[in-house]
C-alpha cells in the first residue's frame, strides 16, 4: 500500500493492526521516523512511529495522505 | 529545592520535539551548575478535536534539584528559550513548580489526571497555578501549552503517569539478564510484572530490542510479562513497546 492509501489503522483500545502500519510503513515514502519517545511499535518502520502520524481519538490518521 | 519544569505544544511536524527541548533545558540548567535533573518523564494528555496539536498531544517535565538562589535564573532560562527555540507555529507552555512550596498539590494531581480526560482551559490553568503557587507562563502563539505543561507537572507529581525518556542500553543488546542486575542500575528503580505477579532477583528476563521505562510510585519501573515460548530458559520478558503505549 501506498501513502495516502492507508486511511485509518485502530489503535489497540478498538482494534489494532500493527502488522498493517509495518508493512504500510516499508512502502512509504514519506516515512519518517519519530522521536525515539514517541515510538509505539517495536518495528522502527511503521506508521505508529511516524512524525507525519497524526493521532486521533480512536487511531491516527496520515498528515502526508493525499488529499 | 526540588523543582517540576514541564513544557508542552513547542514543536511542529519538522522541527525538534518537546521531549528534545526539555532534554536541552535539563542539560543547559547543569551546565550553568544550578543544579542536578532527574529522569525526564512524558505525558500523554486527551486527544480531541477541540485541543490543538501538532501529533500526540503530550507533555514533557522533569525535576532538578537547585539551590534557592538559582529559581529565577532558571526560569528566566527556560522561559527565554521557548521562545527562541519552539517552532513558529506553536504556543510553547512552560510550568516550574517547587514541590515544597506547592499550596494545592492533590488539586495540581487532578488537573494533571482530568486533562487526560477532559478539554481544559487556559484560564482555569492559570487560575490553579496562582492558587498553588507555580510558576505558569506562555511564550508564544496562542500560549495554549500553558495547560499542558500544569497538567505535565501535575501528573509527574502524581508519580504514577507516563514513560521515561530515552531507551534503556545494554552491552548484550537482546540477551538475558537477571532482575538482580536489572536492578542495580541507576536507570531502573524497580522490576514489576504488567500484571502485578513477582519477580525475584535470581529471575531471567530476557531483553527486547528497545527497553523503556515507565513512571509508577515515583520511579522508574522497568515492566516485564511472562515471556513467549522461545525464552531461552528466561521466565520473563521485557514489555513490547505495544504495551507501553497506555502508559
Amino acid at each position: 500500500m501506498e501513502r495516502g492509501t492507508a486511511e485509518r489503522i485502530e489503535e489497540p483500545s478498538e482494534k489494532c493492526d500493527w502488522m498493517g502500519a509495518a508493512r504500510i510503513a516499508a512502502s512509504c515514502e514519506t516515512f519518517h521516523p519519530d522521536e525515539e519517545d514517541e515510538q509505539v511499535a517495536d518495528e522502527l518502520l511503521s506508521c505508529y512511529n511516524c512524525r507525519y502520524r497524526r493521532w486521533t481519538a480512536a487511531s491516527f490518521d496520515c498528515s502526508k495522505k493525499k488529499k | 529545592m526540588r523543582v517540576l519544569i514541564s513544557i508542552d505544544d513547542t514543536d511542529n511536524l519538522e522541527s525538534p520535539g518537546t521531549g528534545a527541548l526539555a532534554s536541552r533545558i535539563a542539560s543547559d540548567l547543569e551546565k550553568n551548575i544550578w543544579g542536578k535533573c532527574g529522569f525526564i518523564t512524558r505525558h500523554q494528555l486527551l486527544i480531541h478535536p477541540d485541543i490543538p496539536y501538532t501529533s500526540h498531544n503530550s507533555s514533557m517535565c522533569f525535576s532538578a534539584e537547585i539551590a534557592d538562589i538559582y529559581l529565577e535564573k532558571v526560569i528566566k532560562h527556560a522561559s527565554e528559550f521557548l521562545a527562541r527555540e519552539s517552532a513558529a507555529e506553536s504556543d510553547p507552555g512552560l510550568c516550574v513548580a517547587v514541590i515544597d512550596h506547592l499550596s494545592e498539590p492533590d488539586e495540581l494531581i487532578l488537573f494533571g489526571q482530568t486533562a487526560k480526560q477532559s478539554v481544559l482551559t487556559k484560564e482555569s490553568a492559570y487560575e490553579l497555578a496562582r492558587r498553588a503557587g507555580v510558576h505558569l507562563s506562555e511564550h508564544g502563539g496562542t500560549g495554549q501549552g500553558v495547560i499542558g505543561a500544569l497538567a505535565g507537572a501535575g501528573l509527574r507529581l502524581s508519580g504514577n503517569d507516563g514513560r521515561l525518556k530515552g531507551q534503556l542500553t545494554f552491552d548484550e543488546p537482546a540477551g538475558v539478564v537477571s532482575v538482580a542486575a536489572l536492578r542495580a542500575r541507576n536507570d531502573i528503580d524497580e522490576v514489576r510484572t504488567l500484571d502485578g505477579s513477582a519477580v525475584t532477583n535470581r529471575d531471567m528476563v530476557r531483553l527486547g530490542e528497545k527497553v523503556k521505562t515507565v513512571l509508577l510510585g515515583g520511579k522508574s519501573v522497568l515492566l516485564v510479562i511472562a515471556a513467549d515460548s522461545a525464552s531461552d530458559g528466561a521466565p520473563w520478558q521485557t514489555c513490547p513497546r505495544q504495551l507501553l503505549k497506555r502508559y
